[in-house]
């Protein structure tokens, strides 16, 4: 579609010029043209069904006659009238190709700057996300295992030591609340960790569930205590939400989901897959079965 | 055509009108310049969008089907500790070994693509949907071979030759699902490393279902 237009437009501007050189002198014109002006006229004709290149060449060259005649009597008169015309002819093809050309540059730097835009920008651009990488606080970026109960700074944990085995996040949907010190070193693996407030209505958990189940890298569990009927975390980010159906709660699993990993390519598999608090069984650094 | 009548005119204007030699000079450089930062901003912006145009996009079969093979490997390497971690056989044992390892290696070949592709690692439209007809081989968010919740669990309890006989059951038919999920990128993909990629697949997990079915009588008949 894009190369007929501007292809077109040059053939008949030339047309326009090699008559418009013949036009000036007025007498001239009178015999000059009708020569000149019926290949002319023949080209938009030939330039519309499509074939224009060949089509509007040969009217072109045919007027041999045309030059011969009318020639004699453009070149003492025509230069100065050429030499404004002309210049258009180049200005418009180039303006053409700019606007083109200016064109695919938008829209490859457009993609290539959306493209490279890293998660962690796409994660804080979401409403109502807390940032907690951006904090520094030294309790939530640590990162050491640690036996037994520990203590968070926030609730649910978004960060901080944890237990050496990690909650199997493989797509796990627990019906009771998990320990604390297991999840968090899940989402160090990259897990998305989707909490909701214990006793939420079944067919809200379900919505919840289907977020969840089949999908690697992410696991949900109920959370006593919790101040809105949905957390979704990962390392370092926490949304909260009273509405399962909340669109940010499928934007903030899209942009952070195996990407949060402080571990990239460590698997979520081989974790504790029981509920309930941590127990004397999971500590130390063997990986727990059941 | 032109060309030669302009250049006839162009001789004529030098030779009769000298006042217009400047203002055409000018011109021409102007020209000159314009179609220098016109070539100069289509190069870059043709060398910008290139590399774009020949890899994947977002809704590609290859994105879609790097993503899903992703999670569907994840669920072998689960099983497979499973049975590495609990089975008394070292055949078994071996075999585990084997699947998770490679399939664990495999899924860094894929996100590692998905990487590269400037693409996001996951996606919030249905698993499968990269794949023509595949409308209802999706449950419960499962793919097709993949076990179910209760399957794993039921495994994770198990001992023994109930552990084997299970992993490997699982173990089967995941495969089955991996092989007709690569099959189809084989056959959809244009990308070299893609087609690549899922023909190892199909050819080792065909391979080692032949190993599976082999084992699996070998303990039914113990």
């Amino acid at each position: 579609m894009s190369t007929p237009g501007p292809e077109r437009v040059p053939s008949t501007v030339k047309v326009d010029k090699t008559s418009g050189q013949g036009k000036p002198p007025a007498s001239k014109a009178g015999a000059a043209k009708p020569g000149a002006a019926k290949p002319g006229a023949a080209k938009p004709g030939a330039a519309k069904p499509g074939a224009a290149k060949p089509g509007a060449a040969k009217p072109g060259s045919r007027p041999g006659a045309a030059k011969a005649g009318g020639g004699k009597g453009r070149k003492t008169i025509a230069p100065v009238k050429v030499s404004g015309g002309r210049s258009w002819g180049p200005i418009a093809v180039i303006g053409l190709v700019a606007v083109v050309a200016l064109g695919i540059i938008g829209f490859g730097v457009f993609s290539v700057v959306r493209g490279s835009r890293d998660w962690t920008d796409k994660v804080a651009d979401i409403a109502g996300v807390v940032n907690y990488r951006a904090q520094k606080n030294a309790l939530i970026d640590a990162r050491d295992h640690k036996d037994g109960t520990l203590t968070y700074v926030t609730s649910p944990p978004v960060g901080g030591a944890h237990n050496a085995t990690p909650q199997n996040c493989n797509g796990d949907v627990y019906d009771a609340p998990i320990a604390n010190e297991h999840a968090v070193h899940s989402l160090e693996h990259g897990a998305v960790w989707i909490t909701y407030k214990q006793g939420l209505a079944a067919d809200q958990v379900a919505v919840l569930a289907k977020k969840v189940q089949g999908q690697d890298y992410s696991f949900m569990s109920p959370y006593a205590g919790l101040d809105k009927n949905v957390s979704v975390q990962v390392w370092g980010y926490q949304l909260k939400t009273d509405d399962v159906n909340d669109s940010r709660i499928d934007e903030f699993i899209k942009d952070t989901r195996v990407v949060a990993a402080l571990e990239p390519g460590i698997s979520c598999s081989g974790g504790n897959t029981t509920t309930g608090p941590v127990t004397a069984a999971a500590n130390g650094t063997g990986m727990t079965g059941s | 055509m032109t060309v030669s009548t302009d250049s006839d005119a162009a001789a004529e204007a030098a030779a009769s009108v000298n006042g217009n030699k400047p203002a055409r000079a000018h011109r021409g450089w102007f020209l000159v310049a314009a179609a220098l930062l016109v070539g100069t901003l289509l190069g870059l912006g043709i060398g910008l969008v290139i590399p774009h145009l020949r890899t994947p996009g977002d809704d590609s079969v290859e994105a879609g089907f790097l993503r899903d093979m992703a999670v569907h490997h994840a669920q072998a390497v689960e099983m497979s500790m499973i049975a590495h971690q609990k089975s008394d056989d070292a055949q078994i044992v071996y075999l585990a070994n084997d699947i998770a390892l490679t399939q664990h290696g495999q899924i860094g070949y894929m996100q590692a693509w998905l990487r590269d592709w400037h693409l996001d690692l996951t996606s919030t439209r249905q698993p499968m949907s990269w794949m023509p007809d595949s409308q209802g081989s999706v449950v419960n968010g499962l793919m097709p071979g993949m076990a179910t919740p209760a399957q794993l669990a039921a495994l994770r309890q198990a001992t023994g030759k109930d552990l084997d006989v299970q992993y490997l059951t699982l173990m089967r038919a995941h495969h089955l699902g991996g092989i007709h999920m690569a099959q189809e990128a084989e056959k959809l993909s244009h990308n070299d490393d893609v087609t690549w990629l899922a023909g190892t697949m199909v050819a080792s997990q065909q391979s080692e279902i032949t190993l599976i079915d082999d084992l699996l009588k070998k303990l039914q008949a113990a």
